[in-house]
């Protein structure tokens, strides 16, 4: 359980309260979703439980003051947004995921068992094709990949992701929720998206930050039930569909009102019979 | 081929580019039959080249990973010319001065100009050529001042021209402590720093996940790498742009960048380097020119180094 009392964030160069009183409870291993605009705090609520930047109130782990394990913590939990490609310095996917291993790995140089976990996860996220890759000939979705290993690789109890989906096309995104919901059992995961089809259907636990603020905190089937908080941060309409055992939040255009996706949906249907129908009789 | 090997072979490297050339050195004063005066200068002229190439290649390697720039070595940052700065005015000012006065003077002269440089490239953007762009200014004003202060120094101590380009004509037996203590903190400082380098240069925000504090990394790794320049500037000159190809060539061979086998490998060609070019200098060139100072042949070859560098940086950036 991660759990989050009071807790504010100014950010001194601008003076900006980037997190204001903000109080969670994050049950373990399950997928747990941060939304919200940008400049919500989203980012911020991750770095603060990362223990990166400095904030006021109480941040606890498994009800232990974050502060006070702060060793343990680098070795258990892991935050990973963006990794820095700097072409001339030649580092590869294998350097990344060597290094990332460094609160994790005894002896100074590279020891069996670093190799031996490297190669494991790169295996398990297929990136063994691309470890004598420099970071500057990845594409972006591969990048995100890499990221993503370099955050398994020192195998963290707590993962935090600040937009793992973000630069990943359909097949990737799919891929990545089934990929988290599969590990989520051993893992206890938050992560920031901006989208949320990507969010509805891989986690299971949603917070929801407006200018700083905690909005909504509740399970999936909570948010879906009550759309009208998103739509009041995000201004945007939203509404929720179910596919089987799927449960999808749907951003709709302002001008399309909910009652109208019905319409829509039997308007594209008469249109099928119709193409069908003038097709028939074209022989 | 394995990582174990590798770490073999770079040491076994480093080992030999430091003995073979004092046995070199040893065998030819014995084979032409010089006199023991002319072999223990000659000696102590080979160590330092060694050992100063140790200390600049590894130098380089540490400020280009700490400041995650390729670019950069003391040189291109200004510390050279603000040590070598620093030196003079020492000369200047003091009567009679200690090398350990002159030392001192150097690091403190060599780490201010560094934190202008720092400071001005960041406040420019801090990308990597901004660092280049702002250590051009810091080294342009340290050598113009520099210059300027030669005019009165020269009289007072012949090598100081010397030092504009760096040379080990007047290597003497006194320098060893000098060479030594930088010797120690580029290995102290490869010992503490290596791991951590290798994860600074991922990113600030991945290295303080992974438990590595950026901020006071960056500030030792500076201070190291900046120090044990200096004191090299501080004895025989600047000595630009072997801290800048050496981690390159490095980097190539090795096909990595872990900080772990990249300073130790380029230590090892650092000193290769330097030796052959002071030895081609002080034996070929001089039957032909007259005495070259290495400094100057060194920057021949790395200064065109830097160019190639620079271009396939920004055709990076367009492509």
């Amino acid at each position: 359980m991660i759990s989050a009392r009071n807790v504010t964030v100014i950010y001194r160069r601008n003076n900006i309260v980037a997190l204001r009183d903000v109080n969670i409870e994050v049950p373990s291993e399950i997928v747990t979703c941060i939304l919200g605009p940008n400049a919500s705090g989203k980012t911020t609520l991750l770095k603060t439980i990362a223990q990166l930047l400095n904030y006021s109130g109480v941040v606890e782990i498994n009800g232990r003051d974050a502060k006070s394990i702060i060793r343990e913590l680098r070795r258990i939990l892991s935050y990973s947004s963006t990794i820095e490609k700097q072409d001339l310095l030649g580092v590869t996917v294998l350097d990344v995921l060597v290094y990332s291993r460094y609160p994790v790995s005894r002896g100074f140089f590279t020891s069996e068992d670093d190799i031996k976990r490297v190669y494991e996860i790169a295996e398990k996220l297929g990136l063994e094709g691309l470890l004598s890759r420099r970071l500057s000939e990845l594409s972006a979705g591969e990048l995100q990949r890499v990221v993503l290993a370099a955050a398994l690789v020192k195998d963290p109890r707590i993962l935090l992701l600040d937009e793992p989906d973000s630069h990943l096309d359909v097949y990737s995104k799919i891929w990545l929720s089934n990929f988290l919901r599969e590990i989520s059992s051993r893992v206890t995961i938050i992560l920031s998206t901006h989208d949320p089809i990507f969010a509805s259907i891989t986690c299971d636990y949603f917070i929801v930050l407006s200018r700083g603020e905690v909005v909504f905190t509740g399970p999936r089937e909570e948010l879906l039930k009550n759309t009208g908080i998103l739509e009041s941060v995000y201004n945007v309409s939203f509404t929720s569909i179910s596919l089987g055992e799927l449960h999808i939040l749907l951003p709709l255009n302002q001008n399309i009102h909910r009652d109208k996706l019905v319409k829509l949906g039997e308007q594209s249907h008469r249109d099928t019979s119709y193409n069908s129908s003038n097709t028939r009789g074209d022989h | 081929m394995s990582n174990k090997w590798k770490i073999i072979l770079v040491f076994l490297f480093l080992i030999a580019s430091i003995i073979l050339p004092l046995l070199y050195t040893r065998v030819i004063t014995l084979t032409e039959g010089l006199p023991e005066k002319i072999f223990t200068y000659r000696f102590h002229r080979a160590i330092y080249t060694v050992l100063a190439g140790v200390v600049l290649a590894a130098s380089g390697c540490i400020l280009q990973a700490t400041l995650r720039n390729p670019l950069v070595d003391h040189y291109v940052l200004g510390t050279g010319s603000g040590a070598l700065f620093a030196v003079y005015t020492t000369l200047l000012l003091l009567e009679h001065v200690t090398l350990w006065v002159i030392s001192l003077a150097a690091a403190i002269g060599g780490l201010s100009a560094l934190a202008i440089t720092v400071l001005i490239a960041e406040s420019i953007s801090g990308g990597d050529v901004a660092y280049v762009l702002s250590g051009i200014g810091v080294t342009s004003l340290f050598s113009g001042l520099s210059v300027l202060l030669l005019y009165y120094v020269a009289s007072k101590y012949g090598y100081a021209s010397l030092m504009l380009t760096g040379t080990f004509i007047h290597s003497r037996p006194e320098n060893l402590p000098y060479i030594l203590l930088a010797v120690i903190l580029v290995l102290v400082g490869y010992v503490l720093l290596a791991k951590r380098l290798n994860v600074i240069m991922l990113g600030d925000d991945h290295a303080a996940q992974l438990g590595v504090n950026p901020n006071l990394t960056r500030l030792s790794a500076s201070i190291i790498a900046g120090v044990s320049a200096s004191i090299i500037v501080s004895q025989f000159g600047v000595i630009g742009f072997l801290g800048l190809v050496t981690p390159h060539i490095a980097r190539f061979i090795l096909k990595t960048s872990d900080n772990r086998l990249v300073v130790p490998l380029a230590m090892a060609l650092g000193s290769t380097l330097l030796f052959t070019t002071d030895t081609l200098s002080r034996s070929i060139m001089t039957r032909i020119i007259g005495e070259v100072p290495a400094g100057a042949v060194i920057s021949a070859i790395g200064a065109p180094f830097f160019l190639i560098l620079l271009i396939r940086r920004f055709r990076g950036v367009i492509s």
